[in-house]
């Protein structure tokens, strides 16, 4: 499904090499995690990944299904089914929270020369999803993320998700400012999203989030490269002892 | 396409996506960009007196009218064009346009709608323009206590300098007001219209304003009568059809004493390659305890992407709010025209009197905009309230221009003015102009303006969950624009966002 | 285009009663420059867009309306500092009262020494700020002080500057007249503070052309002197270098009329430009007014305005001012607050603040209001025990705190602090 290869990314205005050779793949079905001490690069990836300006791409690869994904536009990158739960939702003031939504769902489907969905349809669809969110109506007429809590940020971006259906899944470190009602409720929106055709990568600094989300892979992040690779144990091994021990291990 | 934020949607979901559709249809250019072929009569290209009894005489208007516009002539020939606005302009041969043209079949003035020429109500069809019953705009976007048919807009609509046809009618008149087309009025209702017209905006008040009292050749009237809410909404749709002619409507809004009234104006003209002119004054009295919307969505043709052609639009509209508790809300989306210079004002004489001006410019390619209002507090206790959202895009200029004055005698005031600009690229430009003047301590003035680009991050959001540039851009500015577009009666508000998304188009990438 | 005939009429006989001081081939060049650029504009009339809101005829007849000398038994402001004191009576500078002028990393010269000099550094700013000053908003109030000044300082900055160095502006002849001219040149890397204090004459017309290098930062406090009837227009122009400082701050007690005009260039990328003021305003004769012309010509620069003005009994404040940032200025960060404080019904507060930008990637704001004092706030202090007119000394003082905030120099901010405190006492 994705894969990274010997990905090189610096700042575009500064001299300064954030990622230096990263390689990952991750199969149709997965969920991998990136776990990492800050600065480590985590969130440089997902930038990067979904096309964010301000970052170089040096050297290496990554591709989706096999398509090239860094010369698209963030839009076709999204068509293509890429999606990123950003770390900070950004807000959107005036914007309706349907009005957003059922423009992004809509713009994915024409992207991807499918039917747009009617407004029975749609709001039929997202009534039923929001429930599991626990996202009242109230939220939904909002601004776009105006004035949410951080959870309710956090459900409104597994809502939109749920709405757009990607087939590979970026979550920036979903579980910040989240307690723990906020984070199992995002989890199980998440869990109940796995599906074979549907990849994860759950980007993380805390292990706690893995105890609600169970990974199949784990990688270690440290100064812009993969520094181990592992089972959920891994997960469990920083949780107990921390990342100082690890990256002594591969220094 | 546009962002239409309904949370209510499930009411109408057929209608909602009709118009989405027919939203998407629009191509990228002026949408009202055509002519229509109608064989037209005019008057001799310049203006002097004899042009201008030329035009009262066509009007069949009694005599202390014809001299009311000569003495306005008179005054006009001794001022000259004001030159503050951020606008720049070639000059204007004002000798070179018409003053008057009108359909050849409207030389008899048409009974009734059954009489109008059909070209001419395909032109209104053209433009959505529910010119008949059945095509009533409203339902577009469902309220809650929307129910299909009962919601009615009467509407007179103004093609080039003749008011064609007034809907209505009946209906209006069993409640008692009046609403005609100016020319009608002036033969009809002499006595209100001696009392009112250049009451307001006195025939000497600006060098368009006087022109236009010399000129006018149309325009709407509207009398509601004491403790009267207006049946449904008035409207008034202007559209610019023959070459060099420039258009002088002139509307009068009489509000008496408890009434109310929402009027909406709409204005299209066709894409031509040579500026064309657009005078307008519009008065609006509003006595003890009653209320006016006047919502105006402008769509003149803006010249093309090289600033070519494109209206002129010199409009004053001002509303005095004569009696105690009376309360006027301007409200308008200005997307149209080459140069817009345009400010609707109230005047708060009456104590308690309120009022508001919400506003959209939008300015893209060679656009040039300078709007905004004048509020004048007299009366005690008065309100006010500004909104004004400009967003610059291309090369455009777009200019918020506004007066606060608090009077000696105008005790426990307050006006709170939002002055927001917003730019797209690097070579546009947007400026503020504020004047506040305040002489008592018991008033409160609070003004903010910022300007910024649109957020980056905004952008990228949207454009990661899958929307291009432009649309990403067209739902940002949108959400921008919200508090204003919320104050739009409901049929203008879905119209009004389609063309915010429509005038942007191009501004980005 | 020719002048209206009232205005032409005046300028000529404003002119006539003038002659230009002698000086230096290049000094008269530029006085000559600045008289036809005097000429060619006219002296401002009421009429005016830039004069809307005050009446500058006092300021350009042919004679100064008198003006009483306050008698004050006060220390002068910024007597306990340490600082090199320059006095000027009614414009003329007084050797005996100055201390010496000399002080490390400074050069400092009287303006008329300086062009009398065949070759002096002053060609380069003499006039030029001023004239660079007058697009897109003509100041021929501040060419007129170019052509006719008679006197000033002339300053050099070479180095980072021990202490302030103090212009004071002595009134003693209630029909004095005084036209003054000052240069300051901060060099690459140097910092200097000038204080400025008094009221200077019965009608004192000053110019301050400031260069600030790369590097450089000039910082600038002044008290305007107490006389209740003097009238002042004074004119600041400034250019900035890269990476270079500017700060000024202004407290204007009293006088009839006051004219503040700022004009600021930032023409070198990331420069700083901050200009505050305080004004308490007095009486249905007072007029304050602070014109400020910020333009941004340079990527990440950063303004601030802050102006504050206390109005009572009758007196009329003004607040003009402008951020204009052109093409290609990106990243520009400029912010303006003016804000009046109405004490009583007959005061008059008005404002033109205004924003032209060219350029997109900019965060720009400006804010202005106007009010009477928080009913709320006076309630709850009275209701502690706090008398009437002490509580509304304290809002008033606290309102007016955040343009003294602008001051860097804590010392002297609490210096300004405590004189307005008593100013406001004894007026109670």
């Amino acid at each position: 499904m994705l894969e990274i290869k010997n990905l090189h990314v610096k700042l575009e205005n500064e001299d300064k090499q954030i990622l230096k050779g990263v390689n990952l793949t991750v199969e149709a079905g997965k969920v991998h995690a990136i776990m990492g001490p800050n600065g480590s690069g985590k969130s440089t990836l997902s930038y990067v990944l979904s096309g964010r300006d301000g970052y170089e791409v040096t050297d290496g690869e990554a591709t989706l299904d096999g398509a090239d994904l860094l010369d698209l536009e963030p839009e076709e990158r999204a068509a293509a089914g890429l999606f990123l739960a950003f770390q900070y939702p950004v807000e959107i003031p005036g914007v309706g929270n349907l009005t957003f939504l059922r423009t992004a769902v809509n713009a994915q489907r024409k992207a991807r020369g499918e039917e747009e969905l009617s407004s029975a349809d749609f709001l039929k669809v997202v009534r039923e999803r929001a429930k599991t969110l626990k996202i009242d109506a109230d939220m939904l007429k909002r601004p776009v993320n105006v004035g949410f809590s951080g959870g309710e940020k956090k459900r409104n971006e597994i809502l939109q998700m749920a709405m757009l259906e990607p087939k590979m899944c970026i979550l920036d470190e979903t579980d910040s400012g989240l307690d723990v009602d906020a984070m199992k409720l995002v989890s199980e929106g998440v869990n109940a999203l796995r599906s074979e055709g549907r990849s994860f990568l759950v980007i993380t600094h805390y292990q706690r989030l893995l105890d609600h989300i169970k990974p199949d892979v784990v990688h270690i992040m440290a100064n812009g490269r993969i520094i181990k690779t592992g089972g959920p144990e891994l997960a469990l091994e920083v949780e107990n002892n921390g990342y100082a021990d690890l990256l002594a291990e591969v220094e | 396409m546009a962002a239409l934020d309904r949370p209510e949607m499930d009411v109408k979901e057929g209608v909602d996506q009709d118009t989405v559709d027919a939203v998407a249809k629009l191509s990228g250019k002026y949408k009202y960009g055509w002519e229509t072929e109608i064989e037209m009569e005019y008057a001799p290209k310049g203006v002097n007196p004899d042009i201008v009894r030329l035009i009262s005489e066509k009007n069949e208007e009694p005599e202390w009218m014809t001299e009311w516009r000569l003495a306005a002539f008179e005054r006009w020939e001794t001022m000259t064009e004001p030159k503050w606005a951020m606008v720049n302009y070639p000059e204007i041969d004002f000798q070179d346009q018409y003053y008057y043209a009108r359909p050849k079949s409207m030389a008899e003035k048409p009974k009734s709608l059954d009489d109008v020429d059909p070209k001419l109500l395909e032109t209104y069809k053209k433009l959505g323009i529910p010119l008949k019953e059945q095509m009533i705009l409203a339902g577009v976007e469902g309220a809650e206590d929307y129910k299909e048919g009962e919601r009615k807009v009467a509407v007179d609509a103004v093609f080039d300098s003749v008011s064609v046809g007034t809907t209505f009618k009946k209906e209006l008149e069993k409640a008692g007001v009046i609403f005609c087309s100016i020319s009608e009025a002036i033969k009809d209702h002499p006595e209100l219209v001696k009392k009112y017209l250049g009451s307001v905006v006195p025939v000497s008040d600006n060098y368009y304003a006087t022109l236009n009292s010399a000129v006018f050749s149309d325009g709407s009237f509207v009398y509601i009568p004491p403790n009267t809410r207006c049946p449904m909404e008035l409207s008034t749709y202007f559209r610019i059809n023959a070459e060099n002619t420039g258009q002088f409507e002139r509307t009068l809004i009489i509000a008496d004493k408890g009434s109310y009234v929402s009027y909406l104006e709409g204005c299209t003209a066709p894409q031509r390659d040579t500026a064309q002119l657009h005078a307008a004054v519009v008065e609006i009295i509003v006595e003890e305890d009653a209320e006016v919307k006047y919502s105006t969505v402008q769509n003149w043709f803006p010249g093309d992407e090289n600033g070519k052609g494109g209206i002129y639009n010199f409009v004053t509209k001002r509303a005095d709010c004569r009696g105690d508790r009376s309360k006027v809300m301007w409200t308008q989306v200005e997307t149209g025209s080459a140069v817009t210079w345009k400010y609707p004002s109230c005047i708060l004489r009456g104590n308690d009197s309120q009022g508001e001006f919400y506003s959209i410019a939008i300015a893209n390619n060679y656009q040039q905009a300078d709007t905004g209002t004048k509020m004048i507090h007299l009366g005690k206790n008065t309100k006010s309230r500004i909104v004004s959202k400009g967003i610059s895009a291309g090369k455009a200029q777009n200019t918020y221009r506004g007066l606060v004055s608090m009077h000696p005698k105008a005790k426990n005031s307050r006006n709170y003015t939002q002055c927001d600009s917003l730019l797209i690229g690097s070579q546009c430009g947007a400026h503020t102009v504020p004047y506040i003047e305040v002489k008592n301590n018991s008033s409160r003035v609070e003004h903010e303006a910022t300007t910024s680009k649109v957020d980056d991050d905004q952008l990228f959001y949207c454009r990661q969950r899958g929307m291009d540039e432009e649309e990403a851009v067209a739902l940002v500015v949108n959400g921008f624009c919200k508090e204003v577009l919320q104050a739009l009666p409901m049929e203008f508000a879905m119209e009004a966002q389609q063309l915010v998304a429509i005038s942007l188009e191009g501004s980005v990438g | 285009m020719a002048l209206p005939k009232i205005k032409a009429d005046a300028t000529d006989a404003r002119l006539a009663a003038l002659t230009l001081p002698d000086g230096a081939g290049w000094a008269a060049e530029a006085r000559q420059s600045a008289l036809s650029r005097v000429a060619a504009m006219g002296l401002p009339i009421k009429r005016d867009e830039y004069w809307r809101y005050t009446d500058p005829t006092s300021l350009t007849s042919i004679d100064a309306p008198e003006a009483a000398v306050f008698e004050n038994d006060e220390a002068p402001v910024f007597n306990d500092l340490d600082r090199l004191k320059i006095v000027f009576v009614d414009g003329v500078f007084d050797a005996e009262a100055s201390d010496d002028l000399s002080l490390d990393g400074v050069e400092i010269e009287r303006v008329s020494d300086a062009m009398n000099r065949d070759i002096h550094w002053a060609k380069d700013l003499y006039g030029v700020l001023e004239t660079r000053g007058q697009t897109p908003v003509q100041r021929p109030l501040a060419a007129l002080n170019t052509a006719f000044a008679t006197d000033g300082i002339v300053i050099r900055v070479t180095k980072e500057v021990s202490k302030p160095i103090n212009l004071t502006y002595l009134h003693k002849d209630v029909s004095s007249d005084a036209i003054l001219h000052n240069l300051v040149k901060v060099e690459e890397g140097a910092s200097v503070t000038l204080l400025e204090n008094g009221p200077g004459a019965a009608r004192f017309n000053k110019v301050l052309e400031v260069e600030v290098a790369d590097k450089a930062s000039f910082h600038h406090v002044r008290a305007q002197g107490r006389d209740h009837e003097r009238r002042a227009v004074t004119g600041i122009f400034t250019r900035l270098g890269t990476e270079s400082a500017f700060k000024s701050f202004t407290l204007t007690v009293n006088g009839v009329l006051t004219r503040n005009e700022t004009v600021i260039e930032l023409t070198g990328d990331d420069a700083i430009a901050h200009v505050a003021g305080a004004c308490v305003g007095d009486g249905r004769d007072f007029l304050h007014d602070d014109t400020v012309f910020i333009t941004h010509d340079a990527e990440r620069c950063e303004s601030r305005q802050v102006f504050k003005k206390v109005l009572r009994n009758g007196a009329t404040g003004v607040f003009q001012g402008k951020i204009l940032v052109k093409e290609g200025a990106q990243k520009t960060d400029g912010y303006q607050i003016s804000q009046g404080l109405l004490l009583d019904d007959d005061s008059n507060f008005l404002a033109k603040p205004e924003l032209e930008i060219y350029a997109d990637d900019v965060a720009c704001s400006h804010g202005s209001t106007c009010g009477a004092l928080d009913d709320t706030a006076l309630y709850y202090l009275r209701s502690r025990g706090v008398p009437k007119g002490e509580a509304t000394d304290m809002l008033t003082l606290a309102f007016l705190a955040e343009a003294l905030q602008e001051i860097e120099n804590e010392e002297i901010a609490d210096e300004l602090g405590q004189r307005l405190e008593q100013w406001l006492g004894r007026r109670r």
